[in-house]
């Protein structure tokens, strides 16, 4: 398969800064590219695959990104977190696809979820709402591939921050340096994106038959 | 922020989200807490949403790349970064 990638050629030139909350040990002074990408491949594949949704699409958008890190690994500042520096390259490329693609219009359903949907409909579905983990029960009912599928519903730029934030633990300030976009806008789209992936969740629980669809659709 | 009590639900019900999400200061999180132990309605509220980020964030991170993922991509690149570009 040959590689293609375009003349893009992401922004570089700030490096993103590891954060005492969630930045891996430091790598040795002469950590090579290859090391530090075997790393943080997986975590990067997970990403792309929440931002794709389709595997072929990640490997792809992942071996892309493999690329032009590679490139630009002079740029790289030892010692910072590299894993951030790579998926921040990953994301200039998705963006760069997505502006190649036709943009389809996005509705979703998801939009004004109240707060608190999967508690409040839990203790009606016989599901519990206390004691040490109390939505474990549903979660795993759900499954990984079920859950996953609840944040392929969400509005890209909800399921974006989510999947950063979910998949990968970033802090507001590192999803915010990833994204280019002020950390008070990861924040919004952050609590809200958790307010549409409950909803999302319950809707598929409902679909497969984990819990009993409701008439009400009023969602108040 | 102002002191919470057991009538002041609402308010440590707007800072849930910088709650889960270690967003507070000190002096912040000590009120919540103190509010989450004489108000058992919010903390099993607090306790629900902890549970259901943190059983989100486990289910996802099960995910694995496809084993030959990274061989494949690193055999791939030039052997030197000029060579790609």
């Amino acid at each position: 398969m040959s590689l293609t990638f375009g003349s893009y050629v992401p922004e570089l030139t700030s490096p993103v800064t590891a954060t005492p909350s969630c930045a891996p040990a430091s790598p040795a002074p002469a950590a090579t590219f290859e090391s530090l990408f075997a790393s943080c491949a997986g975590a990067a594949y997970g990403v792309a695959m929440r931002l794709t949704r389709s595997q072929p699409d990640a490997q792809d958008l992942v071996q892309d990104a493999a690329f032009l890190a590679h490139r630009a690994f002079a740029s790289f500042e030892q010692g910072t977190n590299f894993r951030a520096w790579f998926l921040k390259i990953l994301m200039n490329c998705f963006y760069s696809r997505r502006r190649q693609e036709k943009r389809r219009p996005v509705t979703s359903d998801l939009d004004d979820t109240p707060d608190l949907y999967i508690y409040a409909r839990s203790g009606e579905a016989g599901f519990p709402t206390q004691g040490p983990d109390p939505a474990a029960q549903l979660l795993d009912k759900l499954g990984t591939e079920r859950i996953v599928e609840a944040i392929n519903r969400l509005p890209e730029e909800y399921r974006i921050v989510s999947t950063l934030y979910f998949m990968d633990d970033l802090a507001y300030e590192e999803i915010a340096q990833v994204l280019g976009c002020p950390v008070g806008t990861v924040r919004s789209r952050l609590h809200r994106g958790r307010k549409m992936l409950q909803k999302a969740l319950w809707q598929i629980a409902e679909e497969d038959g984990i819990v009993k669809a409701s008439a009400r659709r009023d969602d108040a | 922020m102002s002191r919470l009590d057991r009538t002041n639900c609402e308010e440590a019900f707007r800072r849930l989200d910088d709650y889960l999400d270690r967003r507070l200061t000190p002096e912040e999180l000590r009120i919540i807490e103190e509010h989450l132990e004489v108000c058992a309605w919010c903390a099993r509220e607090f306790n629900f949403e902890t549970s259901v980020l943190h059983g989100v964030k486990r289910k996802l991170r099960e995910i694995e790349a496809p084993t030959d993922l990274v061989r494949r991509i690193l055999s791939r690149l030039p052997s030197s970064p000029e060579e790609g570009g």
